[in-house]
């Protein structure tokens, strides 16, 4: 059929702001600066119908008058020297496409079957083909999902007749052809093959590709979390799996507010009247490092989903995101084979949480970003997202025999397919091509749509059980929930984004914004109405039995069987031997600073410590009306906060306070220390800012090399550290996730590997909003202490040795029992209503917290170092767990906080200066005005000014 | 005096594929004595729910279709595909409307504002100066005029938070003099230090000509504007409550006004 081309750009007298941001953005990253204009287009192809239609069209929906201009089957863009066209690639989902036709057939034009949209870009100026070439694939084209348009194409419907079912003669293989099956698609080992070739000859007969498929993606790391529940081997004796020790800790703190912990989708705590709080932390590490726009959507799509996920479906009140990159400035050749510049990286998967959690009107405003130059393989991306439940609908539901197995949301393509598997395997130079189908781009208002409708069909109890299709698509979700009873799914009834797609590509399509439900028979026919009026389709695609077996049908024919017990305990459990690896951090101490302004600037301009308010200002964080400590507040709005308060429920003032910590630098060093680091800065963070430590839960997430036995060591110290926090402080752990693929293997067969990354996040219930404390100095003349315990000298993993190319194997080594007793000091201290502003101090010292404090107050400060300290030292040290705090008045300090380790540092000035003095002698006086540039300028090169 | 529940003026929260405000605008309307109702247009357009039985429509902010082709479009064309009559006699019957950031986009792309003719598009918001999605509380200046939203608010400045990425009030020289003439022009983006209009980033978040953030109609009883004055209505709300005294929340007058005119007019109902 024909396909009509409508072409629309701004009107010339007017700014195409799309065209002036890409034109800087090539002078800055790419530094090509041959370029004199650029403009842009929009590309609309509209199939089956006249020219005359889409005459029409383009006056009625595609272009306006008042800014734009549009052309019908005619160039739009007509003296530029050069003109490229990007579009998705056939098969990867545009989301506008189902707009264009909706709004198409609302203004009476039904003929159209199909359509696509693009942009045109008009170089003009002397352009090389390097050049060129440069911006496509460096800016515009990731060609994972896109592609550069050279001639229009014949059709926009993908066609495909449906590939038959294969069996795999796994009987006869030896243990070279085993592995062969294995590599690239399965990433299983010898062991795990073996016992799948077992299996198959006790049932005496070949698998088919559904099974071996359903198995892989069952038994792959990202679902089987193999090396957590592996027996760890260490100096000879064996040690309890990870995630065992993780579990038994939390059942240990018996902590009273627990309503369901390492169960279901979420963790889930009491909240107040008869509501519960849930939360989640994902990570989406791989996708990201190829498609990162793609990856962190449908990171956050499917973090999303894990809390409509939670019980019988809970209502997503916030996202967080936490992000590691290598340096945005790091040289190209720097960047391996295979893998994408982080500039490119991070600003893309800074767009995809965008789009999504903006689309969804879910605020994102916890997170932050990490950088190391080791993290140039592939970043870390990690997405959490906070829900809301009644708590009667909380707890992890089960499917009864009888009830139907039911698909909602997006329909299943190819998209996305051997993504768990995908995410399991090492990163390597190979891994861009050959994984690029397991990307692909999220579609939020289908999600939003499907939990609009989600959430009746709760509040109506049409819903028995309900999981998101994640990694593993239908195999995960209807294989786990069938686990008990068995499950028979007709693979032909899924709904599908077109035709061609094999019975197994069915089973285990990753396609985003789809879930399961176990509905009960007689619920069946009001939960689809309710997805009628939502615009969302629903599916029946089979029912739960009572088998205790897996029975995928296709067109009547039995495609594949698997008992419920191989599949879930057929797994052999893996040991895993864990060796110290010889590593000495040699000490290296800086000289004591000449210039403490430029030492300052340095500390407060350093990736790891500068203001990440430019990326925040992209996130809604205000959608839901329920903000009551924002992520930056202040006099002028940029001063950060340690935590994000929000009261989800209207006109009560009771709350949820959300906060996180990471250190990978430190972690890398010394994963023990690291991690209790990680969490005291999490829990710090909420502490400060008023929140009850003893109301509060904890979520891990590991994101670790491959875990080889040194590796493997670490990971273990690391679960360790968590178990020793949790008996110290009582502060359970109630969800996990682990990734154990930081691993970058280059074509020359050497290994990068990434930092590990502890990052735990934490959260809770608040009793008042309205008792709360902000970091921003509030007046001046007002004291200022320091609360909490420090050696200054552990001054390893610091931004300070950073910069003055230091290094030292003493990292801040904190206690977590003094801990507690510290936190619940500061707690009641807050609650009093004497604290007028608290900060923690985390990355960059006393001096980056205080300095922020400054910002927010629009003041200044004067401190005084202790005689005997080295100033630097104490000025620099990141010891989390220590509090900046502002008093009214001296007297308050002693008794707020007698018991403590804590000393007054100084006051609040009027002036907005910040000097510091030991022994009676001015170390430096500097204006605020200068750090504030020093701290907001690093992003602001990276993504604009805000 | 609002006694009874059968007093409280109706309030129909206008819903779709991607709206996400609906919540908040509703427990504004409903704070303020309203009787808020969330309704999809699927109902409207199957005679479930009928606008006539609403005092108040509110379009709420969201990606409406995922703002697709442009923000508020796709919404646009299906109401005044399918909701003509029913808007026309809405806003004839001496009704309110207001649209918030996706709302307002809406109901300048449905020709409701300016000048109340459905189907003729006479201004537009544009992607911002700023290329990109800018969240960020703005400080307003409330223009005098016969808006019905803001009576009594008259030469205040107002905070709401602004979230949106298009949101640059564009139009042609004639018709922008002829909304000023009109005095159809209700908040305009103000310096925080001078409380005058001001086209500077980010104050003015978004580059709007004549740092125009909201207009209403002709009548005063069509509202539209990008910031969000839903997410004011509690003092905790603003991001300096611990530092500034603010009085009430700026928020609420705005729905107040409404919910007051339409128990007083009792229009239709």
């Amino acid at each position: 059929m024909a396909i009509q081309e409508v072409r629309v750009q701004t009107v010339p007298y007017l700014e195409d702001i799309k065209g002036k941001y890409l034109l800087h953005e090539i002078k800055d990253t790419l530094h090509i600066n041959s370029i004199t204009g650029l403009v842009t287009a929009k590309v609309y192809r509209l199939e089956g119908i006249s020219a005359h239609q889409a005459e029409f069209l383009a006056r009625r929906l595609l272009a306006e008058e008042v800014f734009q201009n549009y052309t019908v089957n005619e160039p739009i863009i007509k003296d530029a020297g050069k003109l490229v066209e990007v579009a998705y690639k056939p098969g990867v989902m545009n989301p506008e496409a189902g707009s264009i036709l909706k709004a198409a057939a609302d203004l009476g034009i039904t003929e159209m079957v199909a359509a696509d949209s693009s942009y045109e870009y008009g170089f003009y100026g002397n352009l090389t083909d390097t050049d060129t070439e440069l911006i496509l694939t460096r800016l515009l084209v990731n060609e994972t999902v896109e592609k550069v348009v050279t001639e229009k194409p014949a059709t926009l419907i993908i066609k495909g007749q449906p590939g038959g079912i294969r069996v795999i003669p796994i009987r006869n293989m030896d243990d070279a052809a085993l592995l062969k099956l294995s590599k690239d698609n399965l990433f299983l080992n010898l062991e795990e093959m073996q016992a799948i070739q077992n299996y198959y000859i006790n049932q005496d007969r070949d698998p088919t590709d559904c099974e071996i498929e359903t198995l892989a993606q069952t038994w792959s790391e990202h679902c089987g979390h193999k090396t957590f529940k592996a027996t760890v081997l260490l100096d000879g004796k064996a040690k309890k799996p990870l995630y065992q020790r993780l579990w038994e800790s939390t059942n240990q703190a018996a902590h009273p507010l627990v309503l369901s912990a390492f169960e279901d989708d979420s963790g889930v705590m009491h909240f107040y009247d008869g509501l519960a709080l849930c939360g989640k932390v994902e990570t989406h590490n791989s996708p990201s490092a190829i498609e990162p726009y793609g990856g962190a959507m449908t990171g956050s799509g499917g973090v999303f989903r894990d809390i409509m996920g939670t019980g019988t479906g809970a209502k997503v009140i916030a996202s967080t995101d936490m992000f590691c990159f290598a340096p945005p400035d790091l040289p190209d050749d720097e960047v391996p084979p295979g893998c994408l510049h982080p500039h490119y990286l991070l600003r893309r998967v800074v767009d995809g949480v965008r789009d999504y959690g903006n689309r969804m009107g879910i605020p994102t405003n916890n997170g932050s970003v990490h950088f190391h130059r080791d993290f140039r393989a592939k970043p870390s991306v990690i997405v959490g997202a906070y829900g809301l439940i009644p708590a009667a609908d909380a707890g992890k539901r089960r499917p009864v025999s009888g009830d139907l197995a039911v698909a909602i949301g997006g329909r299943t393509g190819r998209d996305g397919i051997h993504g768990a598997t995908f995410s399991s395997g090492e990163m390597t130079s190979r891994t861009m091509d050959v994984n690029a189908s397991a990307v692909q781009i999220g579609h939020a208002i289908e999600e939003k749509r499907m939990s609009d409708a989600l959430l009746r069909a709760r509040e109506e109890k049409l819903i028995r059980a309900i999981t998101d299709c994640g990694a593993g698509g239908f195999a995960s979700a209807f294989g786990e929930m069938g686990e008990d009873t068995g499950v028979r799914i007709y693979l032909d009834r899924a709904p599908l984004k077109y035709q061609g797609l094999a019975p197994w590509e069915i089973w285990v399509s990753e396609s985003q914004e789809r879930m399961g439900l176990a509905v009960p028979p007689e619920h069946i026919e009001r939960l689809a109405a309710i997805c009628r009026e939502h615009n969302v389709e629903v599916t029946v695609i089979g029912e739960f039995t009572g088998t205790g077996n897996l029975e995928l049908f296709y067109h009547d024919e039995l495609v594949g069987e698997l008992t419920m017990e191989f599949l879930h305990h057929g797994l052999p459990r893996r040991v895993m031997a864990a060796v110290p690896r010889e590593h000495q951090v040699q000490l290296i101490e800086p000289d004591y600073p000449r210039d403490w302004e430029q030492a300052c600037m340095q500390v407060m301009q350093h990736l790891n410590v500068c203001s990440k308010e430019p990326i925040l200002r992209m996130y809604d964080h205000g959608v839901q009306g329920s903000s009551a400590l924002p992520p930056f507040a202040g006099v002028a709005g940029n001063a950060p906060n340690d935590a994000v308060i929000i009261a989800p429920v209207p006109g009560q003032k009771y709350g949820a306070v959300i906060a996180h910590g990471l250190n990978p630098v430190l972690n890398a060093i010394d994963s023990y220390a690291g991690s209790i680091w990680a969490a005291t800065e999490a829990v710090a963070n909420a502490v400060a800012s008023g929140a009850n430590p003893d109301e509060l839960m904890l979520i891990d997430n590991f994101i670790w090399p491959y875990p080889d036995e040194a590796s493997m060591y670490d990971l273990d110290r690391a679960v360790d550290a968590c178990v020793d926090f949790v008996q110290a402080t009582g502060m359970p752990f109630i969800s996990g996730k682990d990734s154990l693929s930081s691993t970058y293997r280059a074509q020359d067969g050497s290994v990068l590997k990434i930092p590990p990354v502890l990052c735990i996040s934490c959260f809770g219930r608040v009793a008042d909003v309205t008792q709360t404390v902000s970091t921003d100095f509030k007046r001046p003349g007002s004291v200022i202490a320091l609360v909490g315990h420090r050696e200054v000298q552990q001054m390893g993993g610091s931004s300070y040795f950073d910069i003055t190319d230091a290094a030292s194997p003493q990292v801040p080594v904190i206690a977590p029992d003094r801990l507690i007793t510290t936190l619940r000091c500061l707690y009641q201290a807050n609650h009093s209503g004497k604290v007028l502003a608290c900060h923690d101090i985390s990355e960059g010292g006393l001096l980056a917290a205080l300095t922020e404090m400054c910002l927010g107050g629009g003041m200044g400060a004067s401190i005084e170092v202790p005689a005997g300290e080295r100033a630097d030292y104490y000025l620099f040290n990141e010891t989390a767990g220590c509090f900046l705090v502002e008093l009214d008045e001296l007297t308050q300090a002693g008794e707020l906080f007698k018991d403590m380790p804590y000393i007054i540092l100084g006051s609040t000035t009027a002036e907005p200066n910040i000097s510091v003095t030991q022994d009676n002698n001015i170390l430096f006086n500097i204006a605020t005005a200068k750090l504030f540039t020093a701290w907001q300028k690093t992003m602001q090169e990276v993504f604009g000014g805000c | 005096m609002l006694n009874t529940s059968q007093a409280k003026p109706r309030v129909c929260i206008l819903r779709t594929d991607g709206t996400n405000c609906d919540q908040e605008t509703a427990y504004a309307f409903n704070k303020t004595g309203g009787e808020s109702r969330l309704v999809h247009v699927n109902q409207l357009r199957s005679g479930a729910e009928k606008l006539s039985d609403y005092q108040i429509l509110a379009v709420p902010g969201g990606f409406s279709y995922g703002d697709d082709i442009h923000s508020g479009k796709v919404l646009s064309v299906e109401l005044a595909s399918f909701l003509n009559d029913q808007l026309c006699r809405f806003v004839d019957d001496g009704k309110l409307v207001l649209g918030i950031c996706n709302g307002f986009q809406v109901l300048v792309r449905t020709g409701l504002l300016p000048w109340g003719e459905l189907g003729t598009i006479q201004a537009t918001l544009m992607e911002n100066d700023s290329g990109h999605f800018e969240c960020r509380w703005t400080n307003l200046l409330v223009e005098q005029n016969n808006c019905v939203f803001t009576q009594g608010l008259a030469g205040n400045e107002v905070q709401y938070q602004a979230a949106h990425g298009e949101g640059k009030f564009y139009t042609d020289e004639v018709t922008i003099e002829k909304i000023e003439h009109s005095g159809q022009v209700v908040f305009r983006y103000a310096s925080t230090t001078t409380g005058q209009p001001t086209q500077d980033y980010p104050q003015n978040p978004n580059g709007s000509l004549h740092a125009i953030a909201g207009i209403c109609d002709k009548t005063g009883r069509v509202l539209g504007l990008m910031p969000h004055p839903e997410r004011f209505v509690e003092a905790f709300h603003h991001p300096n409550w611990r530092r500034v005294s603010l009085g009430e929340p700026h928020g609420l007058p705005l729905f107040r006004n409404a919910v007051a005119y339409a128990a007083q007019t009792g229009a239709g109902c």
